[in-house]
């Protein structure tokens, strides 16, 4: 029982911390290297609340919140000169995480800081008494993918990023303002991620290194997973569950080599990605 | 009129020599300190430069040692091997210091030995580690495995009458030393280790080994993670899925529990040095370094107070040995004692020290209460082909 528990909460993680990866790839095809300094900026904001003597919940929103407007202006001023050449753009959003780490040291100091849980305690589920806030995590998961989902498939934003990553020059010939839409885009997905921190940061601990181990997962995850957020939550859930089955039956440590060990295998065996059609 | 410009001249040259020598007699003793001012060891190595240059300042301000002022070299190592065989080579070839004190990873302490058995130059190694590194021109003291695990299991056999227990570390040399000491430790007393696991060092997802701990139920739980996140995962993570075993932690640091809050509370750490302790010795030291560095103070630690400590111990022996010559100072090393903070330390067995350990445990204002005193634990025979 545990056990399933463990799964499905470790999915969850691994979908909350690369959705907004996902979001910036799936439409502009540009990996963002800087979401593993997005997701200590998210620790930060969790940190902020806390320091302020603020209820933990409004971590959140402010993570979102910040997330944006710094995508916002890494959009206008870093990315947007290099959509024609993503190999740059991995440079550029690379140095931008490391640029952004630097500023959090100057900031806060390289120690462990702490931040205030919104959720505490265990709640009785199937006869175990589980973490309530991983159990919290499972149902912000899947609300996070079935709206994103919404969003991207179901509303008109969705059909003009569709068309914008489809083909570009036609978009713009139909009149859709192919850069407000990616600049949207990148805003959103840097939202997510400063989001994701915020949400891992009651599982983690807050220092200026906190983003990094899970920027290198969520980039596996990306890889192998297809366009869709469906898709993406479906890696997660296989990936996931291959982790936590290696990590319980065999070795946390052989478990913390099972993503990549996949990514590398399925990209071996299906060249265009896990779950892609 | 011949004569009257040799005496000048000799007098001149007598002069000369005179002011040579007496600035020779002032010279300063040059003591080296390489410290990671950048990379991973910068959280900490703030404080180690204070207390430095707190005990410079009271030596030079008791008159030195042998009338000589001390003079402090500050070299950063960059917290790595690569860095610390540079700065070494620094201190030692181009600054020519008198003496090494400084505290090292284990990786870097390896990489810098060879410069100093070149340079035959002193060496006090102010770190805690997994033990059993000796070198003729080093002494050590801070603590290793046999004086920092007995404190804590000795408490829960006794106090927690735990007999069955579960390791948790990182996965490097200081996790797994720690661990395999402490299970054979548990063994020999009677205890049982129901679980070992260990996650890479920078993992964060404890997931696995907070389910198996929860479906194993062992009576105590002992951790040794690399310090600072990895501790504060693991907390946060058994504090979230309702864990309340006793839970001893190896590789905490007093700041880290501090800052953890109410994670940490109930925590059971062992340690050489805590603020806490109260010996005149202690308010001294924390009083000084307060007074000396005021609103910039970093709260000392078990890394700065034997470098503190060291520079004591350093003029001690000097001052017994009569001279800076190394082999001297090296064999004094070994006979002197100062009474610091921690108590009267000297670095007598085996080139290692004989430590008074603290059993603490962190209260929920995030200050630690020191349970018990275990004096003078031994540091066993570390280095035994050194006499």
């Amino acid at each position: 029982m545990v056990l399933l528990l463990d799964l499905l909460t470790t999915a969850s993680m691994l979908f909350v911390v690369t959705a907004g990866l996902m979001m910036i790839f799936g439409v502009m095809k540009i990996v963002n290297f800087a979401h593993g300094a997005l997701l200590t900026m998210g620790g930060y904001a969790a940190f902020v609340v806390t320091q302020l003597q603020l209820s933990p919940w409004l971590s959140w929103p402010l993570a979102f919140a910040t997330g944006v407007v710094v995508g916002a202006a890494v959009e206008y001023f870093i990315v947007r000169p290099l959509y024609k050449r993503p190999l740059d753009a991995i440079l550029a959003t690379w140095g931008l995480g490391i640029v952004i780490g630097q500023l959090i040291v100057m900031a806060f100091g390289r120690e462990v800081k702490f931040a205030d849980t919104p959720l505490q305690g265990t709640w009785a589920i199937l006869g175990v008494d589980y973490s309530a806030y991983r159990l919290l995590l499972i149902p912000v998961a899947f609300g996070l993918c079935a709206l994103l989902s919404g969003l991207l498939n179901g509303t008109r934003f969705g059909v003009k990023t569709r068309a914008v990553i489809m083909n570009e020059e036609l978009a713009s010939g139909l009149g859709i303002h192919s850069g407000r839409i990616r600049f949207i885009t990148f805003s959103l997905g840097a939202g997510l991620g400063t989001l994701a921190g915020t949400l891992i940061t009651p599982l983690s601990s807050v220092d200026p290194g906190m983003g990094l181990p899970w920027l290198v997962s969520a980039f596996m995850l990306v890889m192998v997973s297809g366009h869709s957020m469906l898709s993406l939550m479906l890696t997660c859930l296989v990936f996931g569950t291959c982790q936590v089955l290696v990590s319980t039956y065999a070795s946390p440590v052989l478990g913390g080599m099972t993503l990549a060990l996949l990514a590398a295998l399925t990209l071996r065996i299906r060249p265009e990605g896990f779950a892609r059609g | 009129m011949k004569s009257i410009q040799t005496l000048i001249r000799v007098g001149t040259v007598a002069a000369a020599a005179s002011i040579a020598f007496s600035s020779h007699a002032a010279d300063p003793i040059r003591i080296g300190v390489a410290v990671g001012l950048s990379g991973a060891n910068s959280v900490v190595a703030p404080a180690v430069v204070q207390s430095s240059q707190l005990a410079v300042d009271q030596i030079n301000a008791g008159g030195g040692i042998l009338g000589r002022q001390i003079q402090l070299e500050i070299v950063d190592d960059a917290s790595g091997a690569i860095g610390a065989q540079k700065a070494f080579d620094t201190l030692v070839f181009e600054k020519k210091v008198d003496a090494v004190i400084a505290m090292e990873t284990s990786a870097a302490r390896n990489a810098a030995l060879p410069v100093i058995a070149r340079g035959k130059v002193p060496y006090i190694y102010t770190s805690f580690y997994e033990g059993r590194s000796c070198n003729n021109w080093m002494y050590v003291n801070g603590w290793v495995p046999e004086q920092q695990v007995a404190p804590v299991v000795n408490y829960f056999i006794k106090a927690k009458n735990a007999k069955t227990y579960f390791l948790v570390g990182s996965d490097y040399s200081f996790g797994r030393g720690m661990l395999d000491f402490t299970k054979k430790y548990i063994e020999q007393n009677g205890g049982k280790v129901v679980g070992e696991e260990y996650l890479p060092m920078d993992g964060s997802d404890w997931t696995a080994v907070v389910s198996k701990i929860r479906s194993v139920k062992p009576d105590a739980l002992i951790s040794a993670t690399a310090g600072g996140a990895p501790n504060v995962s693991l907390a946060k993570q058994l504090k979230g899925a309702g864990l309340n075993l006793p839970y001893g932690n190896l590789a905490i640091d007093e700041g880290t529990a501090k800052t953890m809050g109410d994670v940490a509370t109930g925590l059971f750490m062992s340690a050489s040095y805590l603020t806490s302790i109260d010996t005149p010795e202690n308010k001294k030291f924390v009083g000084d370094l307060g007074k000396k560095f005021g609103g910039d103070l970093k709260t000392p630690n078990e890394l700065s107070e034997p470098q503190f400590e060291a520079f004591h111990l350093y003029k001690a022996a000097v001052e017994k040995a009569g001279s800076t010559d190394s082999a001297k100072v090296i064999k004094a090393l070994g006979e002197v004692s100062f009474n610091g903070p921690r108590g009267p330390v000297s670095m007598n067995k085996s080139r290692h020290t004989p430590l008074s350990m603290r059993l603490g445990q962190v209260q929920s204002d995030g200050s630690i209460k020191i349970l018990e005193t275990f004096a003078n634990v031994d540091p066993g025979a570390q280095c035994p082909n050194i006499k």
